[in-house]
């Protein structure tokens, strides 16, 4: 919730105001995720999805993806260890 | 209003470790997770558990500013922690809302609510503390952990 989710929403729309659908999300720096957060995260998947492309998660720490679990919603997800394996899975 | 089974202790037996205030601004909410997050370090509790007391603060006072005060930062919300002589803790999280009621509240977890952008916080804290009450109406949170 706040500035963290309020800069992720805003580059999100940037990116699929532009035309991008296939995105690779890096969250080595997040510590957590909330459920505004994941909120954020599954409607921008859906919208992704309905343009054909996905959202790839890389290096979601063990908190975050337990959290993602507990929602039920983590295995919406593809997850990778490295970007550049994330990125090449597009392909 | 109790949402919950009810084996806490009495609050008499409880010693008050900390008593903050915030205005409904979700800017705030760090300020007190953190603060909360700190004492529990000090207190030698485990970061796993620290990492779910955490988030689920940040679930209640986020609903506490933005379903309780309306996002209105002149309004005020209180957050205190807890504990017993057992060194359980409880966290109890207040607003000047109306309340609700969390019976109401649908299933995240139900396959047509999967991609909804909202409505899995009060899931999340009943996922990750030990006891949930809701009192007051609803616009109080009790929130345990062992």
């Amino acid at each position: 919730m706040g500035p963290a989710v309020d800069g992720l929403r805003q580059t999100m729309e940037e990116a699929l105001g532009s035309g991008d659908t296939r995105i690779v999300l890096n969250l080595a720096e997040v510590s957590m995720i909330d459920s505004s957060g994941i909120g954020l995260l599954v409607r921008f998947l859906a919208s992704t999805k309905q343009r054909g492309g996905n959202i790839k998660l890389v290096q979601p720490n063990k908190f975050a993806v337990q959290t993602l679990r507990l929602v039920g919603v983590l295995n919406l997800f593809e997850i990778f260890d490295d970007d550049d394996v994330a990125v090449e899975s597009f392909a | 209003m109790s949402a919950e089974s009810s084996s806490a202790p009495e609050n008499n037996a409880l010693s008050e470790l900390l008593d903050l205030s915030m205005p409904a601004n979700s800017e705030a909410i760090a300020t007190v997770v953190d603060t909360i997050s700190e004492t529990l370090t000090h207190l030698e509790v485990p970061e796993q558990k620290r990492f779910e007391v955490a988030l689920a603060v940040q679930e209640a006072l986020a609903n506490a500013v933005v379903h309780g005060c309306g996002n209105d930062p002149s309004k005020q919300v209180r957050c205190r922690l807890k504990s017993d002589p057992h060194g359980r803790i409880v966290i109890i999280v207040t607003d000047p809302g109306p309340g609700f009621s969390p019976d109401l509240l649908a299933d995240p977890k139900q396959r047509e609510n999967l991609y909804a952008d909202h409505g899995r916080g009060v899931y999340l804290i009943r996922q990750l503390m030990d006891e949930v009450h809701f009192e007051h109406s609803g616009n109080e949170i009790r929130m345990w952990k062992y």
